[in-house]
């Protein structure tokens, strides 16, 4: 069995984010799946989590009052020693070329991966970047 | 030729008496501003609204050339005449050429001729102006295609992703039950892109469309009509609608604007429902009086905060994490309210509710 990961599921959608956590739980991936429908809330997660554990985030980009670019900036704000242990990856229905080369070349961000979600290719993200 | 526009002329020349005749001679048919003086000269371009700048070639601190040279460079868009009374090649050479001069004229001037050369140089630069505010408003729609396209892109593609992910989900599952469950969530999804489309095409109905319709406006059967389209909307059936339509008269209007209107204020009011509560309520109530109209519409769902209340109007503005749309039904609607002449207005407390109150005046 491949290695399973703590998720932080971050969008806008409840449905998406109920496709998102089936689809990790249907492939086993996950070990742990929390969900944050505002993104400010999982900002606010990361700040008090104290535990030593490391996270997936898996980050929608085009949100009201926080889009995914917002939420990485604020992100970068944290320690670094605590930045070490999220590892986002955006997931977004986005064709628009602007984003995803913003998506691609921002720092913190490792990889964009376009929805509907693709286990197989995220384990593939997650081989290449030394995370599985 | 707009008769209604002033023309502004301004007429150098260090000899008076010039100055004196030329202004006897027009000033009926334009507002005539004269000057010995081009540094006075320079500041009245600048203050008066001048349209066409005559200038005579023979002047003591400058040509008159060299003063339309100036011109040509600070305002580029002026009209420029030169006014000579000696045929001079090399004055005619520079006028063109450093003064970008539209008209030459010979004293003695002709009055006709000298009209002439007014109406066809002010011809010239009022097209040049239009255009000018026609190329601005073209920058400014397409600023707003861009932002459309990348908007509507999204709320397009968003459903249908979300559609094919539960599709891709339901190939590893067997129960009946969770089936079940998908294709109720795939319907919800449906019905968003549907009421995203709707939006799109009520938009475009709405501000691309210019021809005016008036016909009688029924607004009871209005009413029925847009909530018999709403009875999927999750939780339809648990709400509770109280309708107050007073209409005793004929009212005129636009019935695609007004049904709008109704639209998106009913299907918000549906669908930004307060979980918390245990009645769902949305008061209906319009009235039709001297030929105009109110329509109020309030329900007792989670309320806007009062610091988005201002934003709520823009275009693409999407108001919270619960439910959002697509962020133009309140823009279509405010659109369709000023095109009527009408207003709107907002009342809103967090989890206490939202009123809409719209009026339309009557139109003669």
């Amino acid at each position: 069995m491949d290695q399973q990961h703590n998720f932080l599921l971050v969008d806008d959608s409840t449905l998406d984010l109920f496709i998102n956590e089936k689809m990790l739980k249907v492939n086993q991936m996950a070990a742990s799946i929390r969900k944050f429908l505002d993104p400010r809330d999982c900002l606010q997660f990361i700040q008090t989590e104290n535990t030593y554990e490391t996270f997936i985030i898996l980050l929608d980009l085009q949100m009201p009052l926080m889009n995914g670019f917002g939420f990485v900036e604020a992100f970068q704000e944290f320690e670094p020693s605590m930045q070490k242990r999220y590892h986002i990856f955006m997931l977004s229905s986005t064709v628009d070329s602007g984003d995803i080369q913003k998506a691609k070349s921002m720092e913190g961000i490792i990889d964009i991966l376009s929805k509907p979600l693709d286990p197989k290719m995220l384990k593939k993200l997650l081989v290449e970047a030394k995370l599985a | 030729m707009n008769i209604n526009l002033p023309i502004n002329v301004l007429y150098v020349d260090d000899e008076e008496h010039n100055l004196y005749s030329f202004k006897a001679n027009f000033r009926k048919d334009y507002n005539i501003y004269t000057t010995i003086d081009t540094a006075e000269a320079l500041e009245m371009v600048d203050t008066k609204n001048i349209s066409i700048v005559m200038a005579d070639q023979r002047m003591p601190i400058m040509t008159g050339v060299e003063f339309l040279e100036i011109i040509r460079i600070k305002y580029p868009e002026k009209i420029r005449i030169l006014i000579t009374g000696h045929t001079d090649i090399g004055a005619a050479i520079d006028a063109i050429n450093r003064g970008e001069v539209f008209r030459f004229i010979d004293k003695p001037w002709d009055a006709d001729y000298v009209k002439n050369a007014i109406a066809t140089g002010f011809e010239i630069f009022r097209t040049r102006e239009d255009l000018k505010k026609k190329n601005l408003d073209l920058q400014k729609a397409n600023e707003e295609l861009d932002h459309f396209i990348y908007s509507a892109s999204h709320d397009l593609r968003a459903p249908l992703m979300s559609i094919l992910g539960i599709v891709n989900l339901s190939e590893v599952e067997n129960e009946v039950e969770v089936l079940k469950q998908y294709f109720s969530l795939i319907q919800q999804s449906v019905l968003r892109l549907d009421s995203f489309v709707i939006n799109i095409i009520d938009y475009y109905r709405n501000t691309r469309n210019k021809s005016e319709i008036k016909e009688s406006i029924d607004f009871k059967k209005m009413t029925a009509e847009v909530l018999a389209t709403m009875r999927y909307l999750p939780n339809f059936d648990k709400i509770i609608f109280n309708s107050y339509i007073i209409q005793e008269e004929v009212f005129h209007s636009d019935p695609i604007k007004i049904r709008i209107i109704l639209n998106n204020l009913l299907s918000n009011a549906i669908k930004f429902q307060d979980p918390a509560k245990e009645d769902f309520i949305i008061n209906i109530q319009i009235e039709v009086l001297n030929m105009g109209c109110t329509i109020n519409i309030e329900d007792n769902g989670i309320g806007i905060a009062t610091s988005q209340l201002k934003n709520i109007f823009k275009m693409f503005y999407r108001g919270g994490i619960m439910n959002s749309g697509s962020g133009v039904g309140l823009y279509i609607v405010e659109e369709a309210v000023h095109k009527l002449l009408g207003e709107i207005k907002v009342e809103s407390v967090e989890k206490e509710g939202t009123k809409f109150i719209i009026s339309i005046p009557g139109k003669n």
